[in-house]
């Protein structure tokens, strides 16, 4: 029996040897190792184009949301899990600088402008710390027209008005520390009201009973009203009103919801792309070469409704959806970034207190 | 000729009550000596060292003329037999009695047809591929000395062999015991509690009494 | 000259002989040092001066060591994290003492057909990876759960409340204290149980003064372990305690993991550390003053026949099924559903999880076969030091050090002390290795105990060198125990996740952190695509449940 069972878990070892053995030598290529956050989606004959052409595997690894993916990185930077890193924002990019983990870009697509700067202290072209932007959005409410009409209430006007009775446990938004919509929310609220008004807001806002989801799905699919929630106000992305005649079964041409332009709960979120310093050199020209794909005209339409946002290139093209139905906002709240790395902790902290304690 | 020369042992650490106070004694060749004492008086521990397994705090012990106080039991060549058999039960009758030919670099063929040999000696030929537990107390016992005995070993240690078994086998057991190891010529010293079977079996006696040994006949 | 040269040749055997139980001991030695004792000492470090630099939590700069333990106190969510995980624990603790006594005395007085299997089943939860478990209570009591989705219909929803956590404690360790319940009431002895009839003593009150007595030191042991699980339980806390009702050790992941707060959270681990530390003295302190097992003449069970004890016996397994065996039939059914749904089924076959279940294989082995190799060094060493007394107690709680210190704290300090190497597979395996070993070391010193000395004795008297000695005779007598502890050992190793959600590299994932991922993402295929992986993985886990269970009838 003792030698029935060493030999079988011997044997159990030698094919996972020879597996492995087989799986390294059938990848003669590169491997280009791409980390993203779970939202990161693109055609798939896209991604199997730029394969082609750049003639390297890609592997995309997702490492969670935004945040957690910019942890990862950063635990790991002596011997990095990824060449190339897609996702980091405007909010992360202080803690990825103060971490030294980016190896800056500075080919062709760091050289043409964008729609929109990584951060404030971005160049001309919108390039920060070397970090490329690919993609921008806003975060801020959306709101469910059928419920509205339903109830014949008025929308608010500004963010006192949704501390009001009439407002009582109408609206859900995310938890700051695991959404980076709620942290984008979060940080607009901030900006738009001085940081003493805004938490007075919040504990205002949690007498009215907001509610208070994980993340955007749970929020959007599970609380939003037009999902079957209870809640018809949600803090979702400028964009998702076009998404939902996009994906409507039926065809229809009018939006079922709305965005919610308040002072001081629109946050502008603006993504990029950027080299990992330490990572596989023989990677390296495959790795410039994504980051020219990003901002590759392909991939400016196709992101636009693969992840629902407006593309950086300042030059692309808006695809119909969001040209109909997805109106930038006139006016966004925004951080500098010297302030946001100082409070970041400090301010998800306070939140913690005063929403949910 | 086996020798003790004034084997000295502590119950434990130096400094505690010692066990054995310079034991010196000669073991005749080719005759049984009988080592006799209460329990807990340390014969045990003496037959232990003369077979290896136990080192003594001070003083040696010497074979024909050869101080081999520093041996591994392995090298000595002495057979230990216990009061509990010491059968190896994952292995069946026959391949107990051929372990030590076994060792001795025999090939696994050629050891089980001389265990099967010595087995039909002691009359527990059919018994030869059964499990050890299955045989009763005396059976276990003849099968131990056989297993002792094919090695050929120099000499026969034996730690109160008969004390687990019931006072009418005891009798019988002795009487063949005492054959057999007559027949083999060999040298045993023989430890018990029993004077009438040290008597019986032994040609000479000694006691240890107080950690010290003293001539009984 | 020849005897010269002969006994020099002899000095060095006896030599070697004396320091042989320290060389045995040099390797496990050695690999505890690194992979445990000096990432834990690397925790404590940075507990008491660790600084969270660049994060902005400007009002805890320029605190020193006292500050620092002191801030965890004063900060209200850490003090209700702490006080909520020593609560659930406790509560746990209650629960399975209020369901497991009267299971435990039926189990042990009456006679029922099957119940030899209950008894065997019993040890079954002990195997389950805990996000098997995690996802049974789901699959069970979730929104989506077989008796969840109707109760949430109803109105109850059981998400965010604190019963599907305890649920999930009590899966583990109601079999814990049930078994040693039943181990207790084998010891009373029936003699002085009918003594004290004679004199008097209804049933009840024979109950109280004769058996509880005996019990109770067996169940308070038993209890130090369930509150020692619990406390420092790690996936079901993840998934079943939401943002509220998690306990410590989620709680410094998530510090790590999300907010990269390794300062704050090596203070808490340190807290941890101290009540884990409480907790596993407790135990061993109990486990001195339990009686060895006296050869007491057991009362003979009763043949269940009257309709009350019917009832009684039904009712009894019934919650111990509830408990313990309802969530893993729930996850089958579960999974078997899964299967027939396409969208779960495209989830599942791609590269993904077909690496994944390879690494969770190949790392299995590799930590079995390294856990077994130190294991046995182990209880080598131990056996043949010829220590006593209370250093023979400490050298073997000592091999219960992993369990004192979680995986999630072991993680975290291999993480701060080795950041170069925190991604690397050698110290991967070595962790898994590290929490597999003590299985097979107890297993094994367990058996060399009980191995009678005159064994290899005989063998050596018989011309057997002391490596053959080992080979002919010690490992095959103890190979059963052996391999009931590699057993134990590849069940952890298979549900380990604590340490790979910490330290493993994204094309490491095992089947563990794929489900957890799968959980992650919202959507009801992800669900089902986990509920079939967690299938896979708890066939696997019974698969070495069945390698414990059988009895080798080759050696008594």
């Amino acid at each position: 029996m003792q030698r029935r069972f060493f030999s079988f878990s011997m044997a159990l070892l030698a094919l996972s040897g020879v597996l492995s053995a087989l799986g390294a030598s059938a990848q003669q290529q590169v491997t280009l190792r791409v980390m993203t956050h779970n939202s990161f989606s693109l055609p798939k004959e896209t991604l199997a184009q730029f394969e082609k052409k750049a003639g390297v595997k890609l592997q995309i690894v997702k490492g969670g949301s935004a945040g957690e993916m910019l942890n990862k990185l950063i635990l790991t930077r002596n011997q990095p899990i990824a060449d190339v890193v897609y996702g980091i924002d405007n909010t992360l990019l202080p803690r990825a600088q103060a971490a030294g983990i980016i190896d800056p870009y500075l080919g062709p697509a760091a050289r043409r402008k964008a729609a929109a700067p990584m951060d404030d202290k971005a160049d001309a072209n919108g390039v920060s710390a070397g970090v490329v932007p690919v993609n921008y959005g806003y975060v801020t409410f959306n709101i469910d027209k059928a419920w509205f009409a339903r109830q014949g209430l008025s929308l608010p006007a500004s963010l006192q008005d949704l501390t009001r009775p009439a407002y009582n446990r109408l609206v859900v938004v995310q938890h700051p520390a695991t959404s980076s919509a709620g942290q984008a929310f979060l940080l607009a609220t901030i900006s738009g009201l001085g940081e003493d008004a805004a938490f007075d807001w919040w504990a205002r806002m949690r007498a009215n009973g907001v509610k208070v989801a994980q993340g955007w799905s749970d929020a959007y699919y599970k609380d939003f009203s037009k999902n079957g929630g209870t809640r018809p106000i949600v803090v979702s992305y400028a964009t998702s009103p076009a998404a939902e005649v996009f994906y409507s079964k039926e065809k229809i041409h009018t939006p079922p919801t709305a965005n919610l332009f308040l002072t001081g709960a629109v946050f502008r979120q603006v993504e990029g792309v950027a080299l990992l310093k330490g990572a596989d050199p023989t990677a390296r020209e495959a790795a410039m070469a994504f980051i020219e794909f990003m901002r590759s005209p392909a991939v400016q339409h196709d992101l636009q409704t693969s992840m629902w946002m407006y593309p950086a290139e300042a030059q692309a093209k808006r695809v119909d959806a969001l040209q109909q139905h997805a109106q930038e906002p006139a006016t966004f709240n925004s951080l500098p970034g010297t302030a946001l790395h100082a409070n970041a902790r400090r301010w998800l902290h306070r939140w913690n207190t005063v929403v949910l304690k | 000729m086996l020798e003790l020369r004034n084997i000295i042992k502590h119950f434990g650490p130096p400094q505690a009550a010692p066990l054995l106070i310079g034991i010196s004694m000669a073991v005749p060749p080719g005759e049984t000596t009988a080592l006799l004492g209460a329990s807990g008086s340390g014969k045990s521990t003496l037959l232990k060292i003369v077979a290896g397994i136990e080192q003594p705090d001070s003083g040696s012990v010497w074979f024909n003329g050869q101080d081999i106080s520093l041996l591994p039991p392995e090298q000595r060549h002495f057979a230990l037999m216990f009061q509990d058999f010491a059968l190896f039960p994952h292995l069946n009758v026959q391949d107990n009695v051929a372990f030590g030919l076994i060792e001795k670099g025999l090939p696994k063929a050629d050891a089980r047809m001389q265990a099967r040999a010595m087995l039909e000696r002691f009359g527990l030929g059919n018994h030869a591929l059964a499990r050890t537990w299955t045989l009763s107390g005396g059976e276990q016992q003849r099968v131990a000395l056989a297993r002792a005995l094919i090695t050929q070993p120099r000499a026969l240690l034996l730690d109160e062999p008969f004390s687990a078994l019931d006072a009418a086998l005891r009798e019988r057991m002795r009487d063949e015991f005492k054959w057999h190891i007559a027949q083999a010529g060999m040298t045993a010293i023989l430890v018990t509690h029993d004077e009438t079977e040290a008597r019986t079996m032994a040609s000479h006696g000694w006691l240890l009494q107080n950690g010290r040994l003293s001539r009984r006949w | 000259m020849h005897k010269m040269r002969r006994a020099s040749g002899c000095w060095s055997i006896l030599f070697l002989r004396r320091w042989a139980p320290y060389m045995l001991a040099l390797a496990p030695l050695l690999f505890v040092v690194v992979m445990l004792v000096a990432p834990t000492l690397r925790l404590v470090w940075e507990g008491i001066w660790g600084q969270d630099l660049a994060m902005g939590l400007s009002e805890e700069a320029g605190t020193g060591p006292a500050g620092n333990a002191w801030s965890i106190v004063l900060d209200p969510d850490l003090r209700w994290r702490m006080g909520w995980s020593l609560m659930q624990a406790t509560a746990t603790c209650l629960l399975a003492l209020v369901l497991g006594v009267p299971l435990a005395w039926v189990l042990a007085r009456w006679q029922f057909t099957g119940r030899e299997l209950v008894l065997r089943l019993l040890m079954l939860p002990f195997v389950v990876p805990t996000l098997v478990a995690a996802l049974g209570v789901l699959a069970l009591w979730g929104p989506r759960g077989w008796l969840g989705a109707p109760l949430a219909a109803a109105g109850f929803e059981l998400e965010e409340t604190p019963w599907m956590l305890l649920y999930g404690n009590l899966f583990f360790n109601l079999c814990l204290l049930v078994r040693a319940g039943v181990q207790a009431l084998e010891q009373v002895s029936s003699t002085r149980l009918a003594a004290a009839r004679t004199l008097g003593a209804t049933a009840w009150r024979a109950f109280w003064r004769i058996e509880w007595p005996v019990m109770v030191p067996w169940l308070a042991s038993s209890l130090c372990l369930v509150f020692l699980y619990c406390f420092s339980g790690f996936g079901l806390a993840l998934v079943l305690g939401g943002q509220r009702y998690a306990t410590v050790e989620v709680e410094i992941y998530r510090l790590v993991a999300h907010e990269l707060a390794l300062a704050q959270a090596s203070r808490l681990a340190l807290w941890t550390m101290g009540l884990n530390t409480l907790a596993a003295l407790a135990y061993a302190w109990v486990e001195q003053r339990l009686a060895s097992p006296a050869h007491v003449t057991p009362l003979p069970r009763r043949q269940v026949t009257s309709l009350t004890q019917r009832c009684v016996l039904a009712t009894v397994l019934l919650v111990l099924f509830m408990v313990s065996g309802a969530p893993l039939l729930a996850i089958v059914l579960r999974a078997l559903l899964a299967l027939a749904n396409t969208n779960s089924m495209a989830l599942l076959l791609n590269e993904e999880t077909l690496s994944a279940l390879q690494n969770t294989l190949v790392f299995s082995t590799l930590a079995l076969c390294f856990s077994s190799l130190l294991g046995v060094l182990h209880a080598l060493a131990l056996h043949a030091s010829e220590i006593a007394g209370w250093r023979k107690v400490a050298a073997r709680t000592a091999s219960f050090l992993p369990f004192a210190v979680s995986p999630v704290m072991m993680a975290f300090g291999l993480l701060l002390l080795y950041p170069q190497w925190s991604a690397s597979l050698p110290v991967l395996l070595g962790a898994y290795a590290l929490l597999a070993y003590p299985f097979v070391a107890t297993a094994l010193t367990a058996a060399l105990d009980q191995l009678p000395a005159s064994y290899t004795q005989a063998a050596a008297t018989l011309g057997a060198r002391p490596w053959r000695v080992f080979w002919r005779v010690t490992l095959p007598l103890i190979s059963p125990a052996l391999r009931r502890g590699a057993s134990f050992a590849a069940a952890t190793a298979l549900g380990e996740f604590a340490v790979s959600l910490f330290l493993s590299r994204p094309e490491w994932t095992t089947l563990t952190t794929l489900i957890h991922q799968h959980l992650g993402r919202p959507g009801a295929s992800h669900l089902d695509a986990a509920m079939l992986l967690s299938a896979l993985l708890m066939l696997l886990t019974l698969g070495c449940f069945i390698l414990i269970e059988t009895h080798d009838r080759s050696v008594s």
